[in-house]
Protein backbone atom coordinates (compact mmCIF):
# COMPACT_ATOMS: atom_id res chain seq x y z
CA UNK A 1 0.00 0.00 0.00
CA UNK A 2 2.86 2.26 -0.70
CA UNK A 3 1.71 5.82 -1.40
CA UNK A 4 3.88 8.50 -2.73
CA UNK A 5 3.76 11.62 -4.42
CA UNK A 6 6.79 12.97 -6.52
CA UNK A 7 7.70 16.22 -8.35
CA UNK A 8 10.84 16.07 -9.68
CA UNK A 9 12.40 19.51 -11.70
CA UNK A 10 8.76 20.65 -12.41
CA UNK A 11 8.74 23.88 -14.36
CA UNK A 12 5.56 25.34 -16.08
CA UNK A 13 4.57 29.31 -17.03
CA UNK A 14 1.37 30.93 -18.60
CA UNK A 15 2.38 32.26 -21.87
CA UNK A 16 5.73 34.03 -21.28
CA UNK A 17 5.29 34.24 -17.56
CA UNK A 18 7.30 31.46 -15.34
CA UNK A 19 5.33 30.61 -12.72
CA UNK A 20 7.12 27.70 -11.77
CA UNK A 21 11.00 26.90 -12.29
CA UNK A 22 12.62 23.53 -11.61
CA UNK A 23 10.50 22.56 -8.67
CA UNK A 24 11.30 19.07 -6.99
CA UNK A 25 8.68 17.86 -4.31
CA UNK A 26 7.82 14.69 -2.86
CA UNK A 27 5.54 13.66 -0.46
CA UNK A 28 5.42 10.29 1.91
CA UNK A 29 2.13 8.43 2.72
CA UNK A 30 0.38 9.69 5.73
CA UNK A 31 2.50 12.80 6.30
CA UNK A 32 1.41 16.41 6.29
CA UNK A 33 3.71 18.74 3.88
CA UNK A 34 3.21 22.13 3.87
CA UNK A 35 4.47 24.67 0.73
CA UNK A 36 4.98 27.72 2.60
CA UNK A 37 4.90 31.07 0.48
CA UNK A 38 3.53 34.22 -0.14
CA UNK A 39 1.11 35.64 -2.89
CA UNK A 40 2.42 34.90 -6.27
CA UNK A 41 5.14 32.36 -6.27
CA UNK A 42 3.60 29.76 -7.72
CA UNK A 43 1.83 27.36 -4.92
CA UNK A 44 -1.42 27.48 -6.86
CA UNK A 45 -0.22 26.42 -10.00
CA UNK A 46 1.77 24.24 -8.70
CA UNK A 47 -1.37 22.68 -7.53
CA UNK A 48 -2.91 22.91 -11.18
CA UNK A 49 -0.31 21.27 -12.27
CA UNK A 50 -0.74 18.25 -10.06
CA UNK A 51 -4.38 18.10 -10.65
CA UNK A 52 -3.47 18.51 -14.10
CA UNK A 53 -5.40 21.67 -14.99
CA UNK A 54 -1.52 23.27 -16.07
CA UNK A 55 0.65 21.57 -17.63
CA UNK A 56 4.12 21.36 -16.45
CA UNK A 57 6.66 22.48 -19.27
CA UNK A 58 9.14 20.22 -17.96
CA UNK A 59 10.06 17.47 -15.47
CA UNK A 60 7.96 15.36 -13.87
CA UNK A 61 5.17 14.71 -11.00
CA UNK A 62 4.27 10.65 -10.58
CA UNK A 63 2.02 9.38 -8.09
CA UNK A 64 2.65 5.57 -6.38
CA UNK A 65 -0.33 4.16 -5.37
CA UNK A 66 -0.66 0.27 -4.65
CA UNK A 67 3.00 -0.51 -6.68
CA UNK A 68 1.69 1.30 -10.02
CA UNK A 69 3.56 4.70 -11.15
CA UNK A 70 1.03 6.62 -12.60
CA UNK A 71 2.56 9.80 -14.56
CA UNK A 72 0.13 12.56 -14.00
CA UNK A 73 1.32 15.33 -16.56
CA UNK A 74 -0.38 12.75 -18.71
CA UNK A 75 -3.31 12.07 -17.40
CA UNK A 76 -6.65 13.93 -17.16
CA UNK A 77 -8.11 16.03 -13.87
CA UNK A 78 -10.93 13.15 -14.12
CA UNK A 79 -8.65 10.38 -13.94
CA UNK A 80 -6.46 12.02 -11.26
CA UNK A 81 -9.17 12.42 -9.48
CA UNK A 82 -10.73 8.83 -9.85
CA UNK A 83 -6.42 7.64 -8.28
CA UNK A 84 -7.55 9.28 -4.91
CA UNK A 85 -6.01 12.85 -4.98
CA UNK A 86 -8.53 15.98 -3.92
CA UNK A 87 -8.22 19.49 -4.30
CA UNK A 88 -9.55 22.14 -2.12
CA UNK A 89 -9.11 25.06 -4.80
CA UNK A 90 -7.56 28.42 -4.00
CA UNK A 91 -11.12 30.48 -3.79
CA UNK A 92 -12.85 27.42 -3.10
CA UNK A 93 -14.61 27.17 -6.65
CA UNK A 94 -18.15 25.96 -5.15
CA UNK A 95 -20.78 25.83 -7.32
CA UNK A 96 -22.58 29.01 -5.60
CA UNK A 97 -25.93 28.10 -6.98
CA UNK A 98 -26.46 24.83 -5.95
CA UNK A 99 -27.30 23.88 -1.98
CA UNK A 100 -24.79 23.02 0.29
CA UNK A 101 -25.26 18.98 0.31
CA UNK A 102 -25.91 19.33 -3.71
CA UNK A 103 -22.00 20.09 -3.31
CA UNK A 104 -21.38 17.83 -1.24
CA UNK A 105 -22.77 14.93 -3.35
CA UNK A 106 -20.79 16.51 -6.57
CA UNK A 107 -17.55 15.90 -4.23
CA UNK A 108 -18.70 11.94 -4.56
CA UNK A 109 -18.85 11.53 -8.21
CA UNK A 110 -15.57 9.34 -7.95
CA UNK A 111 -17.28 5.87 -8.81
CA UNK A 112 -14.48 4.67 -5.66
CA UNK A 113 -16.61 7.18 -3.27
CA UNK A 114 -19.95 6.32 -4.61
CA UNK A 115 -20.41 2.73 -1.58
CA UNK A 116 -19.12 5.09 0.92
CA UNK A 117 -21.39 8.10 0.23
CA UNK A 118 -24.07 7.85 3.61
CA UNK A 119 -20.94 7.25 5.85
CA UNK A 120 -18.81 10.47 4.42
CA UNK A 121 -21.90 12.55 4.95
CA UNK A 122 -22.63 12.16 8.35
CA UNK A 123 -18.62 12.16 8.32
CA UNK A 124 -18.59 15.66 6.82
CA UNK A 125 -21.80 16.84 8.79
CA UNK A 126 -20.35 15.78 12.33
CA UNK A 127 -16.94 17.47 11.28
CA UNK A 128 -18.39 20.57 10.31
CA UNK A 129 -22.66 21.26 12.19
CA UNK A 130 -22.90 24.20 9.98
CA UNK A 131 -23.22 22.39 6.85
CA UNK A 132 -25.90 20.37 8.36
CA UNK A 133 -27.70 23.41 9.54
CA UNK A 134 -27.72 24.77 6.49
CA UNK A 135 -27.46 21.81 3.88
CA UNK A 136 -30.47 23.18 1.70
CA UNK A 137 -28.90 26.86 1.93
CA UNK A 138 -27.36 28.44 -1.84
CA UNK A 139 -23.67 27.75 -1.22
CA UNK A 140 -22.94 30.97 -2.72
CA UNK A 141 -25.18 32.90 0.18
CA UNK A 142 -22.42 31.65 3.09
CA UNK A 143 -20.14 33.34 4.54
CA UNK A 144 -16.52 32.77 3.74
CA UNK A 145 -15.65 30.98 6.79
CA UNK A 146 -18.51 28.56 5.73
CA UNK A 147 -17.74 28.26 2.27
CA UNK A 148 -14.05 27.07 3.44
CA UNK A 149 -15.76 24.23 5.30
CA UNK A 150 -18.03 23.57 2.48
CA UNK A 151 -14.91 23.12 0.05
CA UNK A 152 -12.88 20.84 2.08
CA UNK A 153 -16.09 18.61 3.50
CA UNK A 154 -16.75 18.29 -0.34
CA UNK A 155 -12.80 17.07 -0.92
CA UNK A 156 -13.19 14.81 1.63
CA UNK A 157 -16.94 13.39 0.07
CA UNK A 158 -14.46 11.45 -2.33
CA UNK A 159 -12.68 9.37 -0.01
CA UNK A 160 -9.13 11.00 -1.02
CA UNK A 161 -5.87 9.31 -0.05
CA UNK A 162 -3.76 12.32 -1.20
CA UNK A 163 -5.85 15.76 0.09
CA UNK A 164 -4.18 18.71 -1.81
CA UNK A 165 -5.32 22.50 0.47
CA UNK A 166 -4.52 25.74 -1.65
CA UNK A 167 -4.52 28.36 0.49
CA UNK A 168 -7.09 27.67 3.37
CA UNK A 169 -7.08 30.39 4.83
CA UNK A 170 -7.46 33.36 1.83
CA UNK A 171 -9.95 36.12 3.22
CA UNK A 172 -10.76 34.67 6.91
CA UNK A 173 -10.70 36.22 9.71
CA UNK A 174 -7.41 35.07 12.25
CA UNK A 175 -9.77 32.97 14.36
CA UNK A 176 -11.63 31.04 11.37
CA UNK A 177 -7.44 30.31 10.12
CA UNK A 178 -6.89 28.97 13.25
CA UNK A 179 -10.14 26.64 13.22
CA UNK A 180 -9.85 26.16 9.51
CA UNK A 181 -5.90 24.84 9.98
CA UNK A 182 -7.13 22.49 13.45
CA UNK A 183 -9.71 20.89 11.15
CA UNK A 184 -7.65 20.06 8.83
CA UNK A 185 -5.15 18.32 11.07
CA UNK A 186 -8.00 16.75 12.88
CA UNK A 187 -9.51 15.37 9.54
CA UNK A 188 -5.67 13.80 8.63
CA UNK A 189 -5.67 12.10 12.16
CA UNK A 190 -8.95 10.73 11.39
CA UNK A 191 -8.59 9.62 7.86
CA UNK A 192 -5.17 8.98 8.09
CA UNK A 193 -4.66 10.87 5.58
CA UNK A 194 -1.68 12.30 3.14
CA UNK A 195 -1.53 16.04 2.84
CA UNK A 196 -0.14 18.55 0.82
CA UNK A 197 -1.03 21.87 1.87
CA UNK A 198 -0.04 25.73 0.47
CA UNK A 199 0.02 28.34 2.57
CA UNK A 200 1.13 31.54 2.99
CA UNK A 201 0.59 32.07 7.10
CA UNK A 202 3.33 30.30 8.61
CA UNK A 203 2.93 30.01 12.06
CA UNK A 204 -0.93 28.40 11.28
CA UNK A 205 0.66 26.28 8.71
CA UNK A 206 3.29 24.86 10.76
CA UNK A 207 0.68 23.41 13.40
CA UNK A 208 -0.14 20.90 11.65
CA UNK A 209 2.48 20.16 9.35
CA UNK A 210 5.52 17.56 9.51
CA UNK A 211 7.62 19.31 7.39
CA UNK A 212 7.63 21.72 4.39
CA UNK A 213 9.18 23.71 1.74
CA UNK A 214 9.70 27.55 1.06
CA UNK A 215 8.46 28.54 -2.26
CA UNK A 216 9.74 31.82 -3.71
CA UNK A 217 9.55 32.88 -7.03
CA UNK A 218 8.32 29.86 -8.46
CA UNK A 219 11.68 27.97 -7.30
CA UNK A 220 12.06 26.27 -3.85
CA UNK A 221 14.46 27.98 -1.58
CA UNK A 222 14.56 25.87 1.21
CA UNK A 223 13.38 22.15 2.46
CA UNK A 224 13.01 21.96 6.04
CA UNK A 225 12.79 18.32 7.66
CA UNK A 226 11.13 19.13 10.46
CA UNK A 227 9.01 21.77 11.89
CA UNK A 228 12.02 22.87 13.87
CA UNK A 229 14.18 23.00 10.64
CA UNK A 230 11.29 25.54 9.63
CA UNK A 231 10.98 27.46 12.52
CA UNK A 232 15.02 28.16 12.79
CA UNK A 233 15.65 28.54 9.22
CA UNK A 234 16.97 32.18 8.65
CA UNK A 235 15.17 32.79 5.43
CA UNK A 236 12.04 32.33 7.21
CA UNK A 237 12.94 34.72 9.79
CA UNK A 238 13.13 36.93 6.97
CA UNK A 239 10.45 36.12 4.82
CA UNK A 240 7.45 35.81 7.79
CA UNK A 241 9.01 37.33 11.11
CA UNK A 242 10.61 40.31 9.69
CA UNK A 243 14.05 39.37 11.03
CA UNK A 244 17.14 40.84 9.17
CA UNK A 245 19.10 38.28 7.94
CA UNK B 1 -69.06 41.07 -25.66
CA UNK B 2 -67.03 40.85 -21.85
CA UNK B 3 -68.30 38.23 -19.85
CA UNK B 4 -66.75 36.09 -16.25
CA UNK B 5 -67.56 33.39 -18.35
CA UNK B 6 -65.73 34.08 -21.29
CA UNK B 7 -62.47 35.05 -18.92
CA UNK B 8 -62.55 31.46 -17.12
CA UNK B 9 -63.15 29.77 -20.62
CA UNK B 10 -59.89 31.34 -21.46
CA UNK B 11 -58.08 31.03 -18.35
CA UNK B 12 -58.11 27.39 -18.00
CA UNK B 13 -57.80 26.85 -21.94
CA UNK B 14 -54.65 28.98 -21.07
CA UNK B 15 -53.26 26.86 -18.22
CA UNK B 16 -53.65 23.74 -20.75
CA UNK B 17 -51.69 25.62 -23.31
CA UNK B 18 -49.25 26.74 -20.86
CA UNK B 19 -48.49 23.70 -20.17
CA UNK B 20 -48.40 22.56 -23.76
CA UNK B 21 -45.73 25.72 -23.48
CA UNK B 22 -43.88 23.90 -20.69
CA UNK B 23 -43.70 21.05 -22.45
CA UNK B 24 -41.73 22.11 -25.37
CA UNK B 25 -39.52 24.96 -24.00
CA UNK B 26 -38.15 22.09 -21.16
CA UNK B 27 -35.54 20.87 -23.46
CA UNK B 28 -34.27 24.80 -23.86
CA UNK B 29 -34.39 25.50 -20.38
CA UNK B 30 -31.57 22.42 -20.15
CA UNK B 31 -29.77 23.72 -23.41
CA UNK B 32 -29.66 27.25 -22.68
CA UNK B 33 -30.54 27.58 -19.06
CA UNK B 34 -28.22 25.28 -17.88
CA UNK B 35 -25.37 24.55 -20.13
CA UNK B 36 -25.60 28.56 -21.28
CA UNK B 37 -25.41 27.15 -25.28
CA UNK B 38 -27.44 29.94 -27.51
CA UNK B 39 -30.09 27.44 -29.01
CA UNK B 40 -31.98 29.23 -31.05
CA UNK B 41 -31.98 26.61 -33.39
CA UNK B 42 -34.21 24.52 -30.51
CA UNK B 43 -37.36 25.19 -32.01
CA UNK B 44 -36.27 23.93 -35.50
CA UNK B 45 -35.81 20.43 -33.84
CA UNK B 46 -39.20 20.79 -32.61
CA UNK B 47 -40.98 21.13 -35.34
CA UNK B 48 -38.01 18.64 -37.43
CA UNK B 49 -39.54 16.51 -34.89
CA UNK B 50 -43.32 17.06 -35.46
CA UNK B 51 -43.02 16.24 -39.19
CA UNK B 52 -40.97 12.88 -37.91
CA UNK B 53 -44.60 12.45 -35.60
CA UNK B 54 -46.08 13.16 -39.13
CA UNK B 55 -44.04 10.68 -41.66
CA UNK B 56 -44.29 7.92 -38.54
CA UNK B 57 -48.03 8.49 -38.82
CA UNK B 58 -48.54 7.76 -42.07
CA UNK B 59 -47.74 4.46 -41.18
CA UNK B 60 -50.36 4.27 -38.83
CA UNK B 61 -48.52 4.79 -35.79
CA UNK B 62 -50.23 6.54 -32.82
CA UNK B 63 -48.62 10.21 -32.45
CA UNK B 64 -47.65 9.82 -28.97
CA UNK B 65 -45.86 6.50 -29.69
CA UNK B 66 -44.26 8.12 -32.93
CA UNK B 67 -42.83 11.01 -30.16
CA UNK B 68 -41.28 8.75 -27.86
CA UNK B 69 -39.46 6.85 -30.92
CA UNK B 70 -38.31 9.68 -32.08
CA UNK B 71 -36.88 10.68 -28.69
CA UNK B 72 -33.76 8.58 -28.42
CA UNK B 73 -33.32 9.17 -32.30
CA UNK B 74 -32.79 13.38 -31.35
CA UNK B 75 -31.07 12.41 -28.20
CA UNK B 76 -28.89 10.91 -30.59
CA UNK B 77 -28.98 13.96 -33.10
CA UNK B 78 -28.39 16.38 -30.20
CA UNK B 79 -25.41 14.48 -28.87
CA UNK B 80 -23.56 15.08 -32.44
CA UNK B 81 -25.21 18.69 -32.94
CA UNK B 82 -23.15 19.62 -29.62
CA UNK B 83 -19.99 17.80 -30.69
CA UNK B 84 -20.15 19.80 -33.82
CA UNK B 85 -20.78 23.18 -32.01
CA UNK B 86 -17.89 22.23 -29.53
CA UNK B 87 -15.49 20.95 -32.07
CA UNK B 88 -15.99 24.12 -33.79
CA UNK B 89 -17.27 26.89 -31.72
CA UNK B 90 -17.39 26.73 -28.28
CA UNK B 91 -13.52 24.82 -27.95
CA UNK B 92 -12.43 28.04 -29.96
CA UNK B 93 -12.60 30.65 -26.63
CA UNK B 94 -14.86 33.07 -24.79
CA UNK B 95 -16.46 34.78 -28.12
CA UNK B 96 -18.96 31.58 -28.55
CA UNK B 97 -22.08 33.11 -27.50
CA UNK B 98 -22.28 35.16 -30.56
CA UNK B 99 -20.78 33.07 -32.80
CA UNK B 100 -22.74 30.32 -31.37
CA UNK B 101 -25.97 31.84 -31.92
CA UNK B 102 -24.68 32.57 -35.96
CA UNK B 103 -24.12 28.64 -36.40
CA UNK B 104 -27.49 27.77 -34.56
CA UNK B 105 -29.63 30.14 -36.66
CA UNK B 106 -27.30 28.62 -39.73
CA UNK B 107 -28.71 25.28 -38.52
CA UNK B 108 -32.42 26.07 -37.68
CA UNK B 109 -32.18 27.64 -41.81
CA UNK B 110 -30.83 24.05 -42.96
CA UNK B 111 -33.42 22.46 -41.09
CA UNK B 112 -36.21 24.48 -42.72
CA UNK B 113 -35.08 24.15 -46.04
CA UNK B 114 -34.65 20.47 -45.22
CA UNK B 115 -38.24 20.04 -44.24
CA UNK B 116 -39.75 21.97 -47.35
CA UNK B 117 -37.76 19.93 -49.90
CA UNK B 118 -38.91 16.63 -47.92
CA UNK B 119 -42.41 17.77 -47.19
CA UNK B 120 -43.35 20.92 -49.07
CA UNK B 121 -44.81 23.87 -47.62
CA UNK B 122 -48.29 22.48 -46.51
CA UNK B 123 -49.34 22.56 -43.53
CA UNK B 124 -49.29 18.64 -42.03
CA UNK B 125 -51.33 17.38 -39.06
CA UNK B 126 -51.93 13.99 -38.00
CA UNK B 127 -55.01 11.88 -36.80
CA UNK B 128 -55.48 9.92 -32.93
CA UNK B 129 -58.52 9.17 -31.23
CA UNK B 130 -57.88 12.09 -28.88
CA UNK B 131 -57.35 14.96 -31.85
CA UNK B 132 -60.96 16.91 -32.66
CA UNK B 133 -62.36 15.57 -29.21
CA UNK B 134 -63.24 17.67 -26.12
CA UNK B 135 -64.63 16.76 -22.52
CA UNK B 136 -67.27 18.95 -21.03
CA UNK B 137 -66.62 19.95 -17.10
CA UNK B 138 -69.51 21.79 -15.65
CA UNK B 139 -69.75 25.05 -18.41
CA UNK B 140 -66.39 24.40 -20.35
CA UNK B 141 -65.55 22.49 -23.42
CA UNK B 142 -61.81 21.67 -22.77
CA UNK B 143 -60.15 19.80 -26.25
CA UNK B 144 -58.88 16.48 -25.01
CA UNK B 145 -55.47 17.02 -26.86
CA UNK B 146 -54.79 19.64 -24.52
CA UNK B 147 -55.25 17.42 -22.13
CA UNK B 148 -52.78 15.08 -23.68
CA UNK B 149 -50.26 18.00 -23.55
CA UNK B 150 -51.15 18.60 -20.17
CA UNK B 151 -50.03 15.05 -19.07
CA UNK B 152 -46.82 15.18 -20.96
CA UNK B 153 -45.55 18.63 -19.69
CA UNK B 154 -46.06 17.21 -16.08
CA UNK B 155 -44.86 14.14 -16.50
CA UNK B 156 -41.85 15.64 -18.56
CA UNK B 157 -41.14 18.72 -16.00
CA UNK B 158 -41.25 16.12 -12.88
CA UNK B 159 -38.71 12.88 -14.69
CA UNK B 160 -36.41 15.79 -15.49
CA UNK B 161 -36.54 17.47 -12.19
CA UNK B 162 -36.03 14.11 -10.54
CA UNK B 163 -33.10 13.19 -13.16
CA UNK B 164 -31.04 16.69 -12.59
CA UNK B 165 -31.42 16.32 -8.53
CA UNK B 166 -31.06 12.85 -7.53
CA UNK B 167 -28.68 11.69 -9.88
CA UNK B 168 -24.92 11.85 -10.04
CA UNK B 169 -24.72 13.07 -13.75
CA UNK B 170 -27.72 15.52 -13.59
CA UNK B 171 -25.95 17.20 -10.60
CA UNK B 172 -23.03 17.86 -12.72
CA UNK B 173 -25.45 18.85 -15.06
CA UNK B 174 -26.39 21.86 -12.73
CA UNK B 175 -22.79 22.36 -12.01
CA UNK B 176 -21.20 22.40 -15.41
CA UNK B 177 -22.03 25.92 -16.36
CA UNK B 178 -20.95 27.41 -13.20
CA UNK B 179 -17.63 26.19 -13.47
CA UNK B 180 -15.91 23.71 -15.88
CA UNK B 181 -12.56 23.29 -13.85
CA UNK B 182 -14.68 23.01 -10.14
CA UNK B 183 -16.52 20.04 -12.10
CA UNK B 184 -12.87 18.61 -13.45
CA UNK B 185 -11.54 18.28 -9.79
CA UNK B 186 -14.90 16.23 -8.74
CA UNK B 187 -13.87 13.97 -11.47
CA UNK B 188 -16.46 14.60 -13.91
CA UNK B 189 -15.56 15.52 -17.48
CA UNK B 190 -17.54 18.49 -18.25
CA UNK B 191 -17.58 18.03 -22.18
CA UNK B 192 -18.79 15.11 -21.73
CA UNK B 193 -21.56 16.06 -19.54
CA UNK B 194 -22.36 18.80 -21.92
CA UNK B 195 -22.78 16.47 -24.73
CA UNK B 196 -24.52 14.17 -22.81
CA UNK B 197 -27.04 17.27 -21.80
CA UNK B 198 -27.89 18.17 -25.07
CA UNK B 199 -28.51 14.59 -25.98
CA UNK B 200 -31.42 15.25 -23.28
CA UNK B 201 -32.80 18.12 -24.13
CA UNK B 202 -32.47 17.32 -27.58
CA UNK B 203 -34.11 13.90 -26.45
CA UNK B 204 -37.55 15.75 -24.90
CA UNK B 205 -38.13 17.49 -28.51
CA UNK B 206 -39.36 14.08 -30.32
CA UNK B 207 -41.88 14.28 -27.33
CA UNK B 208 -42.57 17.74 -27.63
CA UNK B 209 -42.22 17.58 -31.26
CA UNK B 210 -45.35 15.03 -31.22
CA UNK B 211 -47.28 17.23 -29.00
CA UNK B 212 -46.86 20.13 -31.12
CA UNK B 213 -48.74 18.45 -34.29
CA UNK B 214 -51.34 16.80 -31.79
CA UNK B 215 -52.10 20.62 -31.08
CA UNK B 216 -51.57 22.48 -33.91
CA UNK B 217 -51.30 21.96 -37.75
CA UNK B 218 -47.29 22.24 -38.55
CA UNK B 219 -45.79 24.13 -41.11
CA UNK B 220 -41.99 24.39 -42.02
CA UNK B 221 -41.42 27.86 -41.08
CA UNK B 222 -43.37 27.61 -37.87
CA UNK B 223 -40.20 27.07 -35.62
CA UNK B 224 -40.34 30.87 -35.74
CA UNK B 225 -43.24 31.33 -33.90
CA UNK B 226 -41.87 29.24 -31.11
CA UNK B 227 -38.62 31.29 -31.02
CA UNK B 228 -39.95 34.09 -28.93
CA UNK B 229 -42.06 31.39 -26.97
CA UNK B 230 -39.59 28.89 -25.50
CA UNK B 231 -36.97 31.76 -24.81
CA UNK B 232 -39.75 33.60 -22.87
CA UNK B 233 -40.42 30.99 -20.96
CA UNK B 234 -36.80 29.61 -20.31
CA UNK B 235 -35.85 32.82 -19.00
CA UNK B 236 -39.02 33.86 -17.40
CA UNK B 237 -38.51 30.37 -15.46
CA UNK B 238 -34.76 31.89 -14.02
CA UNK B 239 -32.75 29.76 -16.55
CA UNK B 240 -32.31 26.36 -15.48
CA UNK B 241 -35.15 26.07 -13.32
CA UNK B 242 -37.25 23.10 -14.27
CA UNK B 243 -40.00 23.79 -12.16
CA UNK B 244 -39.66 27.04 -12.81
CA UNK B 245 -40.39 26.29 -16.68
CA UNK B 246 -43.52 25.25 -16.12
CA UNK B 247 -44.63 27.87 -14.22
CA UNK B 248 -43.33 30.40 -16.96
CA UNK B 249 -45.28 28.36 -19.43
CA UNK B 250 -48.43 28.80 -17.28
CA UNK B 251 -47.88 32.42 -17.09
CA UNK B 252 -47.31 32.68 -20.61
CA UNK B 253 -50.17 30.23 -21.66
CA UNK B 254 -52.82 32.01 -19.46
CA UNK B 255 -51.50 35.59 -20.95
CA UNK B 256 -51.64 34.83 -24.77
CA UNK B 257 -55.17 32.81 -23.92
CA UNK B 258 -56.60 35.70 -22.66
CA UNK B 259 -55.50 38.49 -24.92
CA UNK B 260 -56.25 36.20 -28.08
CA UNK B 261 -59.96 36.30 -26.18
CA UNK B 262 -60.40 40.10 -25.47
CA UNK B 263 -57.92 41.37 -28.53
CA UNK B 264 -58.24 38.84 -31.09
CA UNK B 265 -55.74 35.91 -32.43
CA UNK B 266 -53.47 38.64 -34.11
CA UNK B 267 -51.91 39.77 -30.72
CA UNK B 268 -51.03 36.63 -29.15
CA UNK B 269 -47.89 36.05 -30.86
CA UNK B 270 -46.85 39.47 -29.82
CA UNK B 271 -47.02 38.81 -26.30
CA UNK B 272 -44.10 36.16 -25.60
CA UNK B 273 -41.67 38.77 -26.99
CA UNK B 274 -43.34 41.37 -24.89
CA UNK B 275 -43.08 39.38 -22.10
CA UNK B 276 -39.62 38.50 -22.68
CA UNK B 277 -38.06 42.09 -22.80
CA UNK B 278 -40.30 43.03 -20.02
CA UNK B 279 -38.71 40.04 -17.93
CA UNK B 280 -35.12 41.15 -19.31
CA UNK B 281 -35.32 44.78 -18.13
CA UNK B 282 -37.30 44.15 -14.54
CA UNK B 283 -36.12 40.79 -13.31
CA UNK B 284 -33.55 39.31 -15.06
CA UNK B 285 -32.49 36.59 -13.16
CA UNK B 286 -36.14 35.38 -14.05
CA UNK B 287 -39.35 35.13 -12.09
CA UNK B 288 -38.53 31.52 -10.36
CA UNK B 289 -34.39 31.91 -11.01
CA UNK B 290 -32.03 31.59 -8.03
Amino acid sequence: MAFKLTISGASASYGAVRALENVTLNVQQGETVVLLGTNGNGKSTLMKCLMGLVRPTAGTITLEADGVTHDLTKIATEDIVALGVALVPEGRRLFSKLTVEENLMLGAYRKEARPAIARNLAFAYEAFPILAERRTQLAGTMSGGQQQMLAIGRAMMSSPRLLLVDEPSVGLSPLLVSQTITKIGELRQKFGLTVLMAEQNFQQAVRIADRGYIIVHGSIAYEGKSVEDLKTNPLVKQLYLGAVA
Amino acid sequence: MFSFELLLDAVVLGLLLGCFYAAVSIGLSVSFGLLDVPHVAHPAFLVLASYGTYFLSEYGIDPIIAGLLLTPVFFVLGLGMYRLYYETFEKRGSDAGVRGIAFFFGIAFIIEVAIILLFGVDQRSVQAPYIGKSIDILSLRIPLRLVVAFIVALLLTLILTLYLSRTFTGRTIRAVAQDADALRLMGANPIATKQWAFGIATGVLGIAGALLIIVQPVEPTLDRAYIGRTFCVVVMAGLGSMSGTLLAGLILGVAESIVLTLYGASWAPAISFAMLLAVLAVRPQGLFGR
